[in-house]
């Protein structure tokens, strides 16, 4: 693989007495869409910050190309940043705004050239007609292209996004996740982007970075993370996961098998590299199912599990059934495609069998927190 | 459709009646008596009502009063200036190079205390700080600069400027900690991501959006620096009178209430004519910051 | 319940109030110069006739006409200077005085009782209180003793001379130029007056508005020398023990004369009280306090006969009246306007 274009080594930044990021390693290539993923105060945004220049890191190393910026203020470092509340300077036209960085000394260019990558920069985001409009006159969405027009006019190697589409309303942000990344793919510059939004994660990311207190997690391409969470946290996270407590029982080849809190067992088929190695008899684990793994009908080879049904949600293309296996006191959740479900719709207070194939089922060996 | 209808009629005229009767008593009126006795005549040994230009031509044409003028002009111009000078670098300090939320409102608090000190005092101390005895001679004394202390530091227009600069100088801070404090950081920060550094992101993004404060503060001191006349009372020198001054022997010493009403609309129409340059900088200046 | 309360409390407020204002027959309104109504004298004056006294200052002879012009009705009993007395009664600001009603009246100076500043109209408007001089005051350590007032105007004393902020600067420069017509000057002479104060300025530290201001002026090692009110800078700066003492000394070129009088006020409802403290003024209480409080002279020397002794009373000229004539005695002068105008140009210039 060729040289990393932003590379954390060993990054700790501390506020005070308050650690905000642990002993941090991360590399971006080139190109790549890369999402910083986790709850507020999980460090993702103090990353972010970090590379940028906005924060200097208490321990560690950052470069960028290969090369040693981590005591550089961000004026001096070649990457921008669209900000969460963009940041547009208010005294400004918006082709002011996105003309703002070509002035300067340093990144100065001539006046035509200037103007043709203005001209460029706006067009790219569909907003050619608008350059002579203050930013007061513009709507969440059009200041929102701005600010990523003000950011790429400088050509930089890496584009920051901090939580570039939280302000948007649900419609306009969806609309938005697909101009990003086209504009991702028509740039060929490497993002990194920080959101708490696992939906955008998963749809705009070539790889998230799961983090949690300070920590990076996990890791992972969208599907590698969905597939195989490290952790029930992550399986959690990224999706929704259905969470059961079990002891290990007993392995056999293939398949292990774990006896849940009512005494009946569940059957899990290992997957790829996994082994269930290290897991004793009797060891407390965690088993995680997606809700769209279970099934109302039986599987072949799957396994059953009991549940009460305590009440259902309308969700538009599908019914979420929220149930409590016996002896469990987490909610299950089930989703039923309604096209795909002839059956009735089985009422609250009811008992129903779940099915859920062998293949399905996630293990996770870490003690109840 | 208008918003007074028969039925509300009664209410409307008890909320608008009270601010309205306040300017017509407090405003109104006031400024329609100074404006008429600006027309009548001195006859000793009072004055009698009249419609006469004199007191305007007099103004006009005897050199003394355009030297006061003009000399109250140039102190309040160089109190503005120098305050400006003084203020913006404590406000840009106070809001952005103080990390401590606690120790920035501490200070802006020392900034704005001595408000809360009479002008005289403060008008007073200064005298005992420059006087040939003052503190000010005794320090560069005892360090050796000087060996027979100086009389240059009191009872002249610098000693005036010194003082009103101190007097005044909260009211060019107070506008502009405000309008600093209400540039969001995000915006420095995009420019210095832009690849400008913190001199030129002053000159373009702070300045230009801390202008308002600016122009009111300016504004505020100037009218404040160019009403003033304790200041040349206490401090000033021979030279020291100001319009204020003037105005003030009109209607007391001389006892010429008409050519002191026409002074003081002649002032008022100065003043004015600065508030109108100022508001529309501040115009400018006004821009949403969200 | 709190309604009437408050209603309780303010009727109890107002009764009390009455009854502090009812301890006294009546009240007296002075509007008059600092240390003309102190304690010693208005507590037993207060005492005897039953009248309150309220005290308010001016610190110019202007301010008389500055403040009853702004609405009088106030005051009842003001104190002008000789030069300012017929501009009061021009006003209509003040009635004229039935002496018969004036206790001891007959002791005063004739020279200040029958002044033709006084009168007016064949009637009597102002009751003579106190007299002084102006003179040259003057720190003898840093100045040789001088016998001219042209030690105002010497360069050698560049920014250690003041002068009184009043009309009277041109009066002295007058002298100085040797112009005798003082109070009626040409206009020609008050050209030239004016533009020797012009020159003067640069030589000028500060014009003095209050004795308390001179006084901090001399006794801050500011100002050597100037022209001040005889008696009360002196006594003050030497009482200060600053190092220095301070001396008072008569010009050749003459000093001026000045003598404050009580007049009674146009409309005042206090006529009696007003009586009794202009009569209490002639009193050796009344003559001796303020000789006492400002070191001025009395005008009353039968009065102060039984409480002033002799060394007093041939410091404060008792009785010599030569040295009365041998002062320039303040009149108005004729073109009163036009004096006040030439000062306030000679303070505007640059």
């Amino acid at each position: 693989m060729s040289q990393p274009i932003v590379s954390l080594a060993g990054v700790t930044k501390a506020f005070g007495p308050f650690t905000a990021l642990h002993d941090t390693n991360l590399q971006l290539n080139a190109g790549e869409f890369v999402t910083l993923l986790g709850p507020s105060g999980c460090g993702k945004t103090t990353t972010l910050r970090l590379i940028g220049g906005f924060e200097f890191a208490t321990a560690g190393t950052i470069s960028i190309e290969g090369r040693d910026v981590t005591a550089l203020p961000p004026y001096r470092r070649p990457v921008n940043t669209v900000f969460q509340d963009y940041a547009l300077f208010p005294h400004m036209t918006v082709e002011e705004n996105v003309a703002y960085g070509l002035t300067v000394r340093g990144g100065a260019v001539s006046k035509q050239d200037r103007a043709s990558r203005v001209r460029d920069a706006l067009a790219l985001v569909g907003l050619s007609a608008y350059g002579a409009r203050l930013p007061g006159a513009l709507s969440g969405g059009q200041r929102q292209r701005v600010a990523m027009a003000r950011a790429i006019v400088k050509q930089p190697r890496v584009l920051l996004l901090d939580e570039p589409l939280s302000a948007l309303d649900v419609k306009l942000r969806e609309t938005m996740q697909i101009e990003l990344k086209r504009l991702h793919r028509e740039l060929g510059i490497t993002f990194l982007m920080v959101t708490h939004d696992q939906n955008e994660a998963l749809a705009l990311s070539d790889r998230i970075v799961v983090m949690s207190q300070g920590r990076i997690v996990q890791v992972g391409a969208p599907t590698d993370l969905y597939d195989n969470p490290g952790s029930a946290y992550i399986a959690d996270f990224i999706g929704a996961s259905n969470l059961l407590d079990a002891t290990f029982q007993s392995a056999s080849d293939g398949v292990d098998v774990f006896r849940l809190g009512d005494g009946s067992l569940l059957r899990k088929a290992r997957r790829g590299r996994e082994t269930s190695a290290g897991l004793r008899e009797g060891a407390r684990v965690r088993l995680g199912i997606r809700p769209e793994h279970v099934h109302l009908a039986p599987v072949e080879g799957g396994n059953e599990i009991q549940a009460r049904l305590a009440g259902s949600l309308f969700l538009g293309d599908r019914l979420r059934l929220e149930l409590f296996p016996a002896r469990s006191e987490r909610p299950f959740f089930v989703d039923l495609h309604r096209n795909a479900s002839s059956r009735r719709a089985p009422e609250a207070g009811e008992t129903i069998k779940l099915y859920v194939g062998a293949e399905d089922v996630m293990c996770f060996a870490e003690p109840e927190q | 459709m208008s918003f007074v209808t028969r039925r509300n009629a009664p209410a409307f005229l008890a909320l608008f009646s009270g601010p309205f009767l306040w300017i017509l008593v407090f405003m109104i009126i006031p400024y329609v008596v100074m404006i008429s006795v600006s027309f009548w005549t001195r006859q000793f040994p009072l004055f009698v009502p009249d419609f006469q230009w004199g007191n305007y031509a007099k103004i006009v044409l005897d050199p003394q009063y355009a030297t006061v003028v003009l000399r109250t002009l140039k102190i309040a111009t160089i109190v503005t200036v120098v305050s400006s000078l003084l203020a913006y670098p404590v406000a840009y300090m106070l809001v952005f190079t103080i990390r401590s939320e606690a120790l920035s409102n501490l200070l802006y608090m020392c900034v704005i205390v001595p408000l809360w000190v009479s002008y005289l005092l403060r008008a007073y101390t200064w005298k005992i700080i420059l006087g040939t005895n003052g503190a000010l001679n005794s320090l560069l004394i005892s360090v050796g600069l000087i060996k027979e202390p100086l009389s240059i530091f009191l009872y002249n227009q610098t000693a005036m400027i010194i003082t009103l600069v101190y007097i005044f100088i909260p009211f060019m801070i107070m506008p502009l900690y405000a309008v600093l404090k209400n540039i969001p950081r995000s915006l420095v920060e995009a420019s210095e991501d832009l690849g400008v550094g913190p001199f030129h992101t002053f000159l373009r993004v702070i300045l230009p959006l801390s202008m308002g404060g600016l122009v009111a503060g300016m504004t505020l001191t100037f009218c404040l620096s160019f009403g003033d006349f304790v200041a040349p009372v206490l401090v000033g020198g021979p030279d020291g009178t100001m319009v204020a001054n003037l105005l003030q022997s009109q209607f007391g010493a001389a006892l010429n209430w008409p050519l002191g009403s026409a002074l003081a609309t002649l002032v008022l129409l100065l003043v004015l004519v600065v508030l109108q340059v100022s508001s529309r900088f501040d115009r400018a200046g006004q821009i949403d910051l969200r | 319940m709190a309604f009437k309360k408050t209603a309780a409390t303010l009727a109890v407020t107002a009764s009390l109030l009455s009854q502090a204002a009812t301890a006294h027959a009546g009240e007296l309104n002075l509007l008059t110069w600092e240390g003309y109504a102190p304690d010693a004298s208005v507590k037993p004056f207060e005492a005897a006739s039953g009248c309150k006294v309220t005290a308010t200052y001016v610190g110019s002879n202007d301010d008389f006409a500055a403040k009853l012009a702004a609405g009088g009705g106030v005051y009842d009993i003001i104190t002008p200077s000789l030069d300012t007395v017929p501009m009061m009664q021009l006003a209509g600001f003040t009635q004229p005085i039935d002496v018969a009603k004036v206790k001891d009246y007959d002791g005063i100076y004739p020279e200040f009782a029958k002044a033709e500043a006084l009168v007016a109209k064949g009637r009597i408007w102002a009751v003579p209180m106190v007299w002084g001089s102006v003179s040259i005051i003057y720190r003898p350590d840093k100045v040789p003793a001088p016998d001219s007032i042209g030690v105002l105007f010497d360069p050698k004393y560049k920014g250690r001379i003041s002068l009184w902020d009043d009309k009277s600067a041109i009066y002295w420069t007058a002298r100085y130029l040797g112009y005798s017509n003082i109070f009626d000057l040409s206009d020609k002479q008050l050209d030239t007056i004016k533009a020797k104060l012009i020159e003067q300025k640069s030589l000028t530290r500060k014009y003095w508005t209050s004795a308390g201001e001179l006084t901090e002026l001399i006794a801050n090692g500011e100002v050597y020398v100037s022209n001040a009110w005889t008696g009360l800078t002196s006594k003050e700066v030497n009482a200060l023990k600053k190092g220095f003492s301070v001396a008072e000394v008569t010009p050749k070129e003459r000093a001026e004369g000045w003598m404050d009088s009580m007049m009674l006020v146009t409309g005042s409802p206090n006529t009696e009280c007003a009586y009794k403290f202009m009569s209490f003024m002639q009193s050796p209480a009344g003559q001796c306090g303020i000789a006492q409080s400002t070191g001025y002279f009395p005008v009353n020397p039968k009065a102060v006969g039984t409480c002033m002794d002799e060394t007093t009373r041939q410091e404060r000229k008792v009785g010599n009246i030569d040295f009365v004539k041998s002062l320039v005695m303040w009149q108005q002068p004729k073109r009163l306007d036009k004096y006040i105008e030439v000062w306030n140009a000679v303070k505007s210039a640059p």
